[in-house]
């Protein structure tokens, strides 16, 4: 491997009815911060590369560049209105293997160029999937929903990476993702094998990235970048897969329209139904809607049918993997505080928390903590809230 | 009307049902005390597939990579589908795989099916591992379309294609149900929201007919059962467990806690006093709309 084989990181922009989606801008502030501080520690020149698909994007391009990028890759099609996971695949594929697009980046290394360096998705339900089938296309690793990244040089000793034997891996991505307790923090590394046994190369290193997680930057209006225009080749069959109609849909549990919000969690555990009743009530005197933390969406309790498929329900989920919720007051009952909660409520004007662990990391995202198992603390709340009220109104 | 093949391919995963799963006192999953089942995820797709049994007379065969106690998930899945050819991919080079070297073994095993497949479902996302990527991986690498998100399909069995609805969540942006059309094969990732609806009499009496069907099949899945190792699956060594996995899990650590945002007022939740005043505190926090 030669310092120009891999350069750059690209980043797959997502676009949907002509406009940006946040995480667009996001992927690219992050990927600015990560290459500034790369290209200053290296004494190197590499780019933050955009990558936009679609039909009439080009005006977009601009508000990339202000938005972090070098270089603004344009694919404008008439057939790129929809997104088709084939059509899109091999046209990223393509630009991802192009040693012209590399000399219209960097004239210097293009002869040498033979992948980018790494790559960024959106983990939505666009860039999820087309990751996937991009970096199986590409042959390279990927990991799915990052919410930190950091570029080192490592020492690996690994049994058949690297034969046993310690190797440096240099520039080397670092792909932090929480678990699905929210409590760990698994860090995925992209390798190549360079056992000789099973000798391969392994770019670009390719993440996912969560939307909400990583800050744009503000938009500079002298930023200066290159827009290449690419012309795709498009197999004509790929489009038999057609596009027949596209319907929005409201999500069915409305958290904007309410002033508060009450969750529960794993804490419903002893009772979970008579439990699930007391939030109910509690929220209905308060005109909330009622959130879970994610745990509760995977049914992990046995409850009737219809509490089941009320409440135990991705939609109900506050958090990274489900709703970002700023209610005038948020009341947790019986949840923990996983950073993937917390990403969801933090907003939230005034944060009440009910659990009997004082050491549980929601009290630190919490106004009020209130100590104590929620059976017993519920139906407190909701007498007194029935003698606040007939004193307010007396 | 002609065949149709559908093939599942499912996984074994950690049961995160109360009395089953186990957390360490730090909030973490103890893997050695917490039982394994077939995935809820998995277990749509297979309901997925059973739909395609019921209404169109669809072969069905089922698919796993695991240990060889994975054969459980297979059973549970038999008799949610009726499967009728039940795989098992077992070996130890298997063992340590990620999601493309995954892929690689479930491709080489879909290709050993009776039949040519027609439509492979998987789930949304494992719920272990929770990426979601071996589905798309394997579908790219069998060269079927992809449609993810999958919340309702048809298929024409004489035209050979299928129509399917997905449900797109972007960041921003209210949700969308797209509707496609897309020639078979594909490989279809079933959304969590999926249900299968049967409206006519003839399907709820072939819903019933191969729901016993799948009792018997299932309490008997040996007989359906056929376990490959990396010979037997004809798969490239160096393309299958960790040698074909471009990544590795480097280092695994608690997500060090951040400063405290907020300065909680610990109350006492048996102390009348304090519930007064959390309630008086909730009030004023909610009367704040009135102001503005």
């Amino acid at each position: 491997m030669t310092e120009g084989d891999y350069r750059h990181v690209y980043v797959v922009i997502e676009v949907q009815d002509g406009k940006l989606v946040p995480v667009s801008f996001e992927m690219l502030g992050e990927a600015r911060r990560l290459f500034d501080k790369f290209n200053k520690q290296n004494d190197s020149s590499e780019k933050v590369v955009a990558v936009l698909l679609g039909q009439n994007v080009k005006e977009i391009s601009e508000s990339l560049i202000k938005a972090g990028a070098d270089a603004v890759i344009i694919a404008d099609n008439p057939d790129l209105k929809e997104i088709r996971n084939t059509t899109y695949t091999k046209i990223i594929s393509q630009i991802a293997k192009d040693k012209e697009i590399a000399r219209r980046i960097e004239p210097k290394y293009a002869d040498q160029f033979k992948r980018p360096r790494y790559m960024f998705f959106a983990a939505d339900s666009i860039g999820r999937h087309l990751s996937s089938t991009v970096l199986a296309e590409l042959e390279a690793g990927l990991a799915s929903d990052i919410n930190k990244l950091e570029i080192s040089d490592l020492e690996i000793n690994h049994q058949q990476k690297t034969n046993g034997m310690p190797v440096i891996y240099k520039k080397t991505l670092e792909m932090y993702r929480p678990d699905f307790s929210g409590f760990l923090w698994t860090t995925i590394l992209c390798l190549d094998n360079t056992n000789p046994a099973i000798e391969r190369d392994y770019h670009p290193q390719s993440c996912s990235i969560i939307p909400g997680v990583f800050e744009p930057i503000d938009p500079d209006q002298k930023r200066n970048g290159v827009i290449i225009e690419y012309v795709p080749k498009i197999d004509q069959n790929d489009l038999r897969v057609k596009v027949l109609s596209r319907k929005i849909i409201k999500s069915q549990i409305d958290f904007d329209s309410h002033k508060a919000v009450v969750s529960f969690g794993r804490g419903i555990k002893e009772s979970p139904e008579q439990n699930i009743k007391l939030i109910e009530r509690l929220a209905k005197d308060l005109g909330a809607q009622i959130g879970v933390s994610l745990p509760i969406s995977k049914k992990p309790f046995s409850v009737s049918q219809s509490v089941a498929s009320t409440y135990m329900i991705p939609d109900r989920v506050i958090g990274t993997s489900g709703r970002k919720i700023s209610p005038l007051v948020y009341i947790a009952a019986g949840i923990s505080g996983a950073m993937q909660h917390i990403a969801g409520m933090k907003e939230s004007a005034f944060v009440v928390a009910i659990n009997p662990d004082d050491a549980a990391p929601i009290k630190d995202e919490s106004d009020i903590f209130i100590k104590g198992r929620m059976e017993d603390v519920i139906p407190l709340l909701i007498e007194e809230f029935k003698v606040q009220s007939q004193t307010a109104t007396a | 009307m002609s065949q149709l093949n559908v093939a599942v391919v499912i996984k074994l995963e950690p049961d995160f049902s109360e009395g089953s799963v186990s957390y360490n006192p730090d909030g973490t999953l103890n893997r050695a005390e917490t039982k394994n089942t077939l995935g809820p995820h998995s277990a749509i797709a297979a309901e997925a597939a059973f739909y395609a049994k019921v209404k169109y007379g669809a072969r069905v065969s089922v698919a796993t990579m695991g240990p060889p106690i994975a054969e459980l998930a297979l059973q549970t899945a038999q008799r949610l589908s009726n499967a009728d050819e039940l795989h098992l991919y077992s070996d130890r080079v298997f063992a340590g795989a990620d999601t493309l070297a995954t892929a690689e073994t479930l491709k080489a095993g879909i290709k050993k099916m009776q039949g040519d497949i027609d439509i492979v479902f998987s789930g949304h996302r494992a719920s272990d591992g929770e990426t979601g990527q071996t589905g798309p991986q394997t579908a790219w690498k069998l060269g079927f379309t992809f449609l993810g998100n999958v919340i309702d399909y048809e298929v024409d069995l004489d035209a050979r294609t299928i129509k399917a609805k997905r449900l797109i969540s972007l960041q921003g942006f209210c949700d969308i149900v797209e509707e496609v059309e897309a020639p078979l094969p594909v490989f279809i990732a079933v959304d969590p929201s999926y249900k299968p609806i049967f409206n006519t009499v003839s399907q709820r009496l072939s819903f019933a007919k191969y729901r016993k069907e799948s009792e018997v099949r299932s309490k008997n899945h040996k007989y359906y059962l056929q376990v490959f190792n990396v010979e037997q699956l004809g798969a490239d060594k160096t393309l299958v467990g960790l040698p074909g996995s471009p990544t590795i899990v480097y280092k695994v650590e608690r997500i060090p806690q951040g400063k405290a945002k907020r300065q909680a007022e610990v109350l006492d939740g048996s102390n009348p006093e304090h519930i007064r005043k959390a309630v008086s505190k909730i009030r004023e926090a909610l009367s704040a709309m009135v102001i503005k």
